[in-house]
């Protein structure tokens, strides 16, 4: 059997080859998805933002934009902003400060791992049983409450303690809020490697110099970013503010909730403008946090 | 030279357990104060007495799985085939899954009663079962991030590339592929992410709230408005609820495909026959 | 006058020793290098000297002083890592300024020396890069300026070309013993690689299982191995089993041959039984002058390895190696042949078990 010595390479094709309009069609099979996204996510989304610069006859207006700077809403997004960002410093440093103890602070690997599962959890037990849960722990007959009146004299609620305001619930946030922080800081403090640490000792450097100059830089990309997470979880949080203060605190996700429940004068443009306000918001906190995210990871190389 | 004791990390670690694990002490204590002067089960069986507590429960376990049943019906296939055909598109894709977590539910609902309202095009909020399909609808999209994210990672461990050959040498045609393949190798994937979104649906509240639909979130809030001692109870239900849910999508997200629940008690040989 | 003398130093972790019974001298300006198999224990003598590991019995002393237990931070030493280590965060120029600034350095004085430490290691131009922007021959060069730059007493090496692709590895060992001889600067460098260790060191300590096996120059370890194991590990030896014949003082039987000592061995048991090493570039197949020995045996593997060519013959029970220098017009032997291997009975050397 004598080889064909004749027939060139290109002659001889490994596969048929595609014509050109058969690349066209691969984009089909993506057709589906990005139907379903959307008409359910983007459609919806964009239906709002368009019709937040529209009046009610479909012409295009400022109004419902300038109407956002009307006091009430005004109050309801500085109380928003206001929350989310005390709440997203304590979950930080808290998260901060208890993983670092877990991971470096010399105990046993149970611990970590224990407070990993924990956290992996907690992360998700938002919403209207959190309510519940911290209303049995620290409501006016709440058991620490109690505890803390008959064990040790102590009168929580006369001393100025309330859950059922500002700083009760961002110890309620920081129920879902430190479990987070956990979670995203703890690789990154694996991250820190060992060596860094050992070179800067022998280049004459002390503990709080190594975290002054190396730790704390390399880290801060991820605790920066972590903390524009903990802002726009925060910031979006309906479910717990709903169930553990009704419908009193004026947080925008609820001042939404009203609009559209029809329990205050119904001006759908308003609520468009809301809805434009709290994506915008939420969009730029989370663009900045995968922007960091990526800064991180780069060095981490 | 023996290590230091740690004091002020053990500190920590006690003050953090100690917050994360009073107020469920604290709840489940709570819960069982029912009955005057005992402890006892009375508000969890007030719980399960309840026909609400069943007609939601059930509802919404229904909602969850049909929700679990079309994200995967639309993530699968088309997770495979940018993996598969057009692998440029993937950062696109990647981030299209991943805007559900910059629209808070509040906007995404209210975005669908006013697009799918009785005026529109497609007037799903005039009848009650396109209602309901809007709220199953909307718990896809809030899962999107996860379960595109565990079909993703369940994809990436095996070589769909390869195996989409082999099937296509054999005669298979692409959907068959998907369905005799590609399917039975993500299953694992698949299913750890749907304890992560039956875990977010069941007990979802503001989709089930605005769009009027008795599921059981709004039930909880009803009850906490009501009652005193059975949303401790159901407090602590759904703790443990997210517990297992968490875990049974631990154990499935390490699952190798292919990988047996048990065992076979007999070893098979390559001809079929137990030796 | 030792400049770093370790004495007696000795390791245990829990329930393992990891080095026992270490002693070494090393001069000023001396360039030693730690050789051995992983888990002998060379690095963890160098973290010792370094300071981030506590020797469970004897002392260190650098220049005179005791500094067993002195903090690492306070001993001023220049370290450079495996994995480089550079600090993600600061560019090339903050790395090498680092250890400067800890010192309080004045910031005109710190430009100027990492300015010069640049110059050095042949990267003017790339102060302001950062790490993650560098390959890896570049990282580690950045490594040894910024353990250099604040004039250390002693440079600790961990296996820092381990992690480089092999021609990187040869020129930069090249610059590293440069650099440190232009420096004049004691230098302690772990490897695994004998070549490495054998190139660029003035003494070679060999250690396995803890202990140090021989410590001599590059010359001394290879032609003179101590051990069993040092002749192994250094270079390809044939290791032969002899037995001496009664009677006769300096007669053997090797691998079937008799064979005439150059003198009477002294390490054999009571049966007479001994170890004798033969480097593979002793035996020839052609006889040359001072070679008064041969073995006969069979070709079983030719194995052309550019330079060098290296052929297995067997004879009787031992299989013996030995290379031939590549030459374009030689003709290789072919497998299965018979063929006769020169050497001289004196390049026969007796080894301690």
């Amino acid at each position: 059997m004598t080889l064909d010595v004749s027939a060139k390479p290109a002659d001889l094709p490994l596969r048929p080859r595609r014509s050109p309009i058969a690349a066209g069609w691969t984009w089909l099979g993506v057709v589906p998805f990005l139907a379903f996204t959307f008409l359910f996510l983007i459609g919806p989304v964009l239906y709002l933002m368009v019709g937040a610069f529209q009046n009610a006859e479909g012409g295009f207006t400022l109004d419902n934009i300038i109407a956002l700077g009307s006091p009430d809403i005004v109050a309801s997004f500085s109380l928003s902003i206001r929350l989310s960002l005390v709440s997203a410093l304590m979950g930080t440093i808290a998260g901060l400060v208890l993983a670092h103890a877990v991971i470096l602070g010399g105990l046993s690997p149970w611990v970590r791992s224990a407070f990993a599962t924990f956290s992996g959890v907690a992360s998700n037990f938002a919403g209207v049983p959190l309510a519940f849960a911290f209303i049995a722990t620290l409501g006016r007959l709440g058991l620490v409450t109690v505890l803390l009146r008959d064990l040790f004299g102590i009168n929580l609620y006369s001393s100025g303690f309330n859950l059922f305001s500002f700083y009760g619930l961002s110890l309620v946030y920081l129920y879902f809020q430190l479990p987070l922080m956990f979670l995203i800081i703890a690789p990154a403090l694996d991250g820190l490697r060992k060596e860094w640490r050992e070179a800067a000792e022998s280049l004459g450097a002390s503990r709080r110099q190594y975290w002054q100059m190396v730790g704390l830089p390399v880290l801060s990309p991820t605790i920066l970013g972590c903390f524009l997470l903990l802002f726009a979880n925060a910031f979006g949080t309906l479910a717990t503010v709903y169930a553990l203060m009704g419908s009193g605190f004026d947080v925008v996700p609820v001042v939404l909730f009203q609009q559209i429940r029809g329990n205050v004068l119904y001006n759908p443009n308003l609520g468009y403008a809301l809805a434009l306000g709290m994506v915008v918001i939420m969009g730029v906190s989370n663009t900045l946090y995968l922007i960091l995210r990526n800064r991180a990871e780069r060095w981490q190389k | 030279m023996k290590k230091p004791v740690p004091y002020a990390a053990i500190a920590i670690a006690l003050i953090g357990a100690s917050y994360f694990v009073v107020p469920l002490l604290a709840t489940f204590y709570f819960s069982l104060k029912m009955t005057r002067g005992e402890l006892g089960f009375a508000a969890y069986a007030s719980v399960f007495r309840s026909a609400d507590f069943a007609a939601t429960i059930v509802y919404s376990t229904i909602a969850s799985l049909a929700a679990i049943a079309i994200g995967t019906l639309v993530i699968v296939p088309t997770a495979y085939w940018v993996r598969l055909k057009v692998p440029r598109l993937r950062p696109l894709m990647e981030f299209i899954s991943l805007l559900p977590l910059i629209v808070p539910p509040v906007v995404l609902v209210f975005g669908y009663i006013r697009m799918f309202g009785s005026s529109s095009v497609l007037p799903l909020t005039a009848s009650t079962f396109g209602t309901d399909i809007l709220l199953v609808l909307g718990y896809v999209v809030l899962s999107m991030p996860y379960m595109y994210r565990a079909i993703d990672n369940g994809l990436s461990v095996i070589d769909i590339a390869t195996l989409t050959e082999a099937a296509e040498s054999l005669g298979a045609s692409r959907f068959r592929t998907i369905v005799l393949v590609i399917f039975p190798n993500v299953r694992a994937a698949i299913i750890s992410g749907a304890f992560l979104t039956f875990s977010i649906s069941l007990g979802e509240f503001v989709l089930a709230s605005l769009l009027n639909r008795p599921a059981f979130g709004p039930y909880l809030v009803q009850l906490g408005q009501d009652r005193a001692y059975e949303p401790a109870a159901l407090a602590i239900m759904s703790f443990a609820f997210t517990w297992g849910c968490m875990a049974l999508m631990q154990l499935f997200a390490i699952r190798k495909p292919g990988q047996r629940w048990f065992s076979r008690s007999t070893p098979r040989t390559a001809t079929g026959s137990s030796a | 006058m030792s400049f770093l003398t370790i004495s007696n130093a000795g390791k245990v972790f829990g329930a393992t020793t990891v080095v026992k019974g270490f002693d070494l001298s090393v001069q000023k300006g001396e360039f030693v290098s730690f050789l051995g198999p992983s888990g002998c224990g060379k690095t963890t003598v160098l973290r010792m000297i370094a300071g981030f590991e506590r020797p469970t019995t004897g002392s260190i002393r650098i220049d005179g002083r005791d500094i067993t237990d002195l903090a690492a931070n306070k001993r001023r030493i220049g370290m450079v890592f495996q994995a480089y280590a550079l600090f993600p965060n600061l560019n090339v120029a903050g790395n090498i300024a680092f250890g400067l600034r800890i010192a309080g350095q004045a910031a005109s004085e710190i430009d100027a020396r990492v300015d010069d430490m640049l110059r050095m290691i042949g990267l003017a131009h790339l102060g302001k890069r950062y790490p993650y922007e560098l390959s890896g021959g570049q990282q580690q060069r950045v490594a040894l300026a910024r353990a250099l730059a604040p004039r250390p007493q002693v440079l600790l090496l961990d296996e820092p070309l381990s992690a480089l692709d092999a021609k990187i590895r040869v020129s930069l060992r090249e610059e590293i013993r440069a650099i440190q001889r232009q420096l004049g600067i004691t230098t302690v460098f772990v490897t695994h690689d004998q070549e490495e260790a054998m190139s660029i060191s003035d003494r070679i300590v060999v250690m396995n299982g803890g202990r140090a096996e021989q410590i001599g120059t590059p010359f001394e370890i290879y032609n003179r191995p101590a051990t069993r194991f040092v002749a192994g590990f250094v270079g390809t030896m044939n290791i032969l089993r002899a037995r001496l014949d009664r009677g006769q003082p300096q007669t053997i039987t090797v691998a079937g041959q008799k064979l005439r000592l150059a003198a009477p061995p002294v390490t054999q048991d009571a049966q007479g039984n001994l170890s004798l090493a033969l480097r593979p570039e002793a035996l020839s197949l052609t006889r040359a002058e001072g070679h008064d020995s041969t073995f006969t045996g069979q070709v079983q593997s030719v194995n052309f390895m550019g330079s060098v060519v290296r052929i297995r013959m067997q004879v009787n029970d031992e299989l013996i190696s030995f290379d031939m220098f590549n030459s374009p017009n030689m003709v290789p032997p072919v497998i299965g042949q018979t063929a006769l291997a020169h050497f001289a009975s004196r390049d026969l050397f007796e080894l301690a078990a």
